[in-house]
């Protein structure tokens, strides 16, 4: 059997209004709020955020390959899958790849996972998606676009949710695109775009899964559909004699249109209220839309991803101004590129600062960060190995700094001792500064930290312990 | 180590530049003032001095890195000169390794020179270090020590309104000290509304950045006696280097600075000190935070470890107090430009041994000590000075 082994979504911590956007713009509120990236975040963040919560609660806690999904790629040339699968820790011989280009990314790579696994290639894969799409400033589509991330691992043991049938069309029909040259999406957004593109594609991928299923809408329990923008997968469901109720609710007034990860995550949302037996159909649309059918296992009963959606959804801080939340989606872009990288000091480094790596003495059992050759502890060299450290701890001491540069000053900062040995210095974040205290629980997450040298330079950041 | 120092060298000469927003000059226009008045104190002439040491903290070619900087600012050439950085226990010890020249016979008599234009550079407070990435990326000063300090005030319960009194007591001192950076006093209340900087610590919990240099002439204790100068002899020094990176050592405790602790045990030693409290007249010690202060009071075995808050409060390290610490204004007030400030403490402390210091004088004042601490507790270097007649 072939299906989902672990599923999971990452909402970014932070909110911002559609009335405060409509009032920086004196134009009509479409009402609710969209998910913000914080200014460290970027769709890699994001589905590194996804991908190891997902990680966390596949039996053995490691996964045979790590595919990344995402129009909104942080590099252009150098796998970001690569990277996403070094701040895992997985091994060097994990399968690893980048799907992009069609907001249907997400899809790709679920397909790509299964024929994997199907082939015997690798047991379990991972794929992550996100998406941080920029919309132009005071354009249509900025109250439309939200940034979220989602992980679903494929594999044929411990299977939460079977594949019964999958299959799509394409169509490259011009509904959202964007040159090599734009920040911003061109929409064609219209009444025409959405039946002769959206709704068309996705009814012929519905049907041709139906078909191959040999179901019925009345025995689906749960339809999970993309959507370009409030209510056109609520229509596109009716003409497909759907009942409202059997549609999965796609969170725009929470969160928006999140892009590529949208089927991936609202599929992850639906799992968590999906009961053994159940059938599931998924569709996403993108140059055409892709679909298939899921079972869910008795094994979906007893699971639990370590954040649920619905916890994510429900939390939120919001940027309580429209300038504030364009200086956070801008502040990296506009760093300025003085640094210079020695990728020597990387190689070297990369161990310890991305895959959080570090060593342990043998004689007195101490663990460190730092590749320190001599233990603090006992000062003995003769038994230094290296260790996976774990990405939770606690605030062991703080500051909550003013002059440390940041879009939004001040910036807590903590001394994190790590569950099990080792020590960490960085930020504290999504959380309001004067809330760190000695003590709290907190877990790593990847952030982008600066910029300069060619490069987006990631490293370690800490969050109130969300599990 | 065998042969004490204690008793070997004298200083016979200081001279300190006013500490400030220098702005108008250059950093070789405040070592050629520096140097001029030590030697002038001193009464002998540049021509008659065998070595310097060049104390300086900042880097980049103008910025003090090289021996050059003072060989042509006092076209001190065709002499050694060696240029010491240790972060901020730069200025301590320089004058220490110029001791131990000294004290060797190598060198007859010697320069110390500390000197550091914080205020020409375009960054704010000291540039950025590339250890870490998240150290390279924007940690600062007043953040670093805020580890330690919420640490130590949770550990004791201790709270910002004591981290206040040594701000109101160093800033009572600089008030009556002309070369201060800072020459106004402050109330509790003051200090406690200032705008935080790195909570526990406001604007004024922090020593500025400052422009400044002092010096100071050297030579064996036979030497000032031929010379027929009043005879101020270095009694002891230590100095001790613990981990720079406490926030990734699983075994710092982040309460003491051990490194503290260690340069006082070795200076002690040497001076023969059993009681530190009871035998040092003054102290000038290393208040770049005001909770530093309090700290240091227990790592130099002023008071027990965790009553450093009720020290300052019950007055003893005031200006007439049972200990004073700072007399001087400390860095807090008197300003700390990073490689002069060590010293500029000796420059205090034989001022005061001397009774030369006016209105801040130290009533009775026999021995003094200075304390250096630099980086997060990473250095520290002590010295011992005292009056023999």
């Amino acid at each position: 059997m072939i299906g989902i082994t672990a599923f999971s979504a990452a909402i970014p911590a932070y909110r911002v209004a559609r009335d405060t956007i409509a009032a920086a713009w004196e134009s009509r509120s479409l009402g609710g709020r969209l998910a913000a990236h914080r200014f460290d975040e970027d769709s890699l963040t994001l589905a590194a955020s996804a991908a190891q919560d997902c990680l966390a609660t596949l039996p053995g806690g490691s996964a045979g390959g790590l595919y990344f999904a995402t129009t909104t790629a942080p590099f252009l040339e150098r796998l970001n899958a690569g990277l996403i699968a070094a701040i895992l820790d997985l091994p060097p011989d994990a399968r690893t790849a980048d799907f992009g280009n069609s907001l249907r990314a997400g899809l790709f790579a679920l397909g790509a996972a299964t024929d994997a696994v199907a082939a015997g290639r690798s047991d379990n894969i991972l794929v992550a998606a996100a998406d941080t799409r920029a919309a132009a400033a005071g354009g249509d589509e900025e109250q439309n676009y939200g940034d979220a991330a989602a992980a679903i691992a494929i594999g044929k043991d411990h299977v939460l949710a079977e594949i019964v049938t999958r299959g799509g069309v394409s169509d490259d029909f011009l509904e959202t695109v964007r040159r090599d040259r734009d920040p911003y999406v061109t929409s064609f957004a219209s009444k025409f775009t959405t039946d002769r593109g959206y709704a068309r594609s996705m009814a012929a991928a519905i049907r041709k899964n139906l078909q191959n299923a040999q179901l019925e809408p009345v025995q689906i329990s749960k339809l999970v559909l993309s959507s370009p923008d409030k209510g056109a997968h609520l229509a596109l469901a009716k003409k497909l004699g759907f009942q409202p109720a059997q549609v999965q609710d796609t969170a725009w007034e929470q969160i928006g249109v999140t892009g590529t990860p949208m089927p991936l995550l609202l599929l992850a949302a639906a799992l968590e209220s999906a009961k053994p037996g159940d059938y599931l159909l998924l569709a996403g649309h993108g140059d055409g839309a892709g679909a298939m059918i899921l079972r869910a296992t008795e094994a979906l009963a007893k699971y639990r991803p370590r954040v649920t959606f619905a916890a994510q959804l429900a939390a939120g801080i919001e940027f309580r101004s429209y300038a504030k939340w364009r200086k956070s989606c801008d502040y990296l872009r506009e760093q300025g590129e003085t640094l210079e990288i020695s990728n020597i000091f990387y190689a070297k480094e990369e161990s310890q600062n991305v895959r959080l790596r570090g060593v342990e003495c043998g004689h007195c059992g101490t663990r460190q960060l730092q590749h320190q050759r001599l233990c603090p502890k006992c000062s003995k060299s003769d038994a230094i190995k290296e260790v996976p450290l774990a990405r939770t701890g606690v605030v062991f001491t703080f500051s909550v700094d003013q002059l440390f540069p940041s879009p939004f000053p001040p910036t807590a900062t903590a001394v994190v001792d790590l569950e099990g040995g080792g020590r960490i210095f960085c930020e504290v974040v999504d959380c309001a500064p004067d809330t760190v205290r000695i003590g709290l629980p907190v877990e790593l997450t990847i952030r982008r930290l600066k910029e300069g040298g060619g490069l987006h330079h990631y490293y370690w950041k800490c969050r109130p312990k969300r599990f | 180590m065998d042969a004490s120092i204690r008793d070997k060298v004298a200083v016979i000469g200081v001279g300190c530049t006013k500490f400030g927003d220098l702005v108008d000059q250059s950093l070789a226009d405040l070592m050629v003032e520096a140097a001029t008045a030590a030697c002038s104190d001193a009464g002998v002439g540049l021509d008659e001095l065998d070595a310097a040491w060049l104390g300086t903290f900042s880097p980049g070619m103008n910025g003090g890195k090289a021996t050059i900087t003072l060989a042509d600012a006092l076209r001190f050439h065709g002499r050694p000169i060696t240029r010491v950085e240790n972060y901020c226990a730069t200025g301590t010890d320089a004058f220490r390794n110029a001791v131990m020249a000294v004290a060797s016979g190598q060198v007859r008599m010697a320069l110390v020179l500390g000197a550091e234009k914080l205020k020409d550079r375009p960054v704010r407070g000291l540039q950025r270090e590339g250890i870490d990435p998240f150290l390279e990326y924007g940690t600062t000063a007043p953040g670093m020590f805020a580890l330690a300090a919420n640490r130590y005030m949770n550990t004791y319960g201790v709270k910002r309104e004591s981290l206040a009194k040594v701000a109101v007591k160093n800033h009572a001192a600089g008030a009556l000290n002309p070369k201060a950076h800072f020459q106004m006093k402050v109330t509790e209340e003051q200090v406690l509304k200032a705008p935080l900087i790195a909570y526990p610590f406001g604007l004024f919990d922090c020593c500025p950045t400052t422009d400044g240099a002092a010096a100071a002439i050297i030579c064996s204790a036979e030497t000032a006696r031929a010379l027929g100068k009043p005879l101020i002899t270095v009694k002891g020094m230590g100095l001790a280097v613990r981990t720079g990176k406490p926030f990734l050592d699983p075994t710092c405790d982040y309460v003491g600075f051990p490194a503290t602790q260690e340069a006082a045990a070795q200076a002690y030693k040497a001076a023969g000190i059993k009681d530190p409290a009871g035998e040092i007249s003054f102290a000038e010690v290393h208040d770049c935070f005001t909770w530093t202060e309090i700290t240091n009071y227990e790592d130099l075995g002023f008071c027990k470890l965790g009553e450093g808050a009720k020290f300052v409060a019950e007055g003893h390290s005031a200006l007439g107090g049972k200990l004073p610490v700072n007399p001087s204004g400390g860095l807090k007030s008197f300003g700390h430009p990073v490689g002069a400030t060590g010293v500029r403490m000796v420059y205090e402390i034989v001022t005061q041994l001397r009774e030369q210091a006016g209105p801040r004088q130290v009533r009775n004042a026999r021995l003094g000590l200075a304390h250096n601490l630099g980086g997060p507790g990473a250095v520290s270097c002590v010295l011992l000075l005292g009056r023999d007649t």
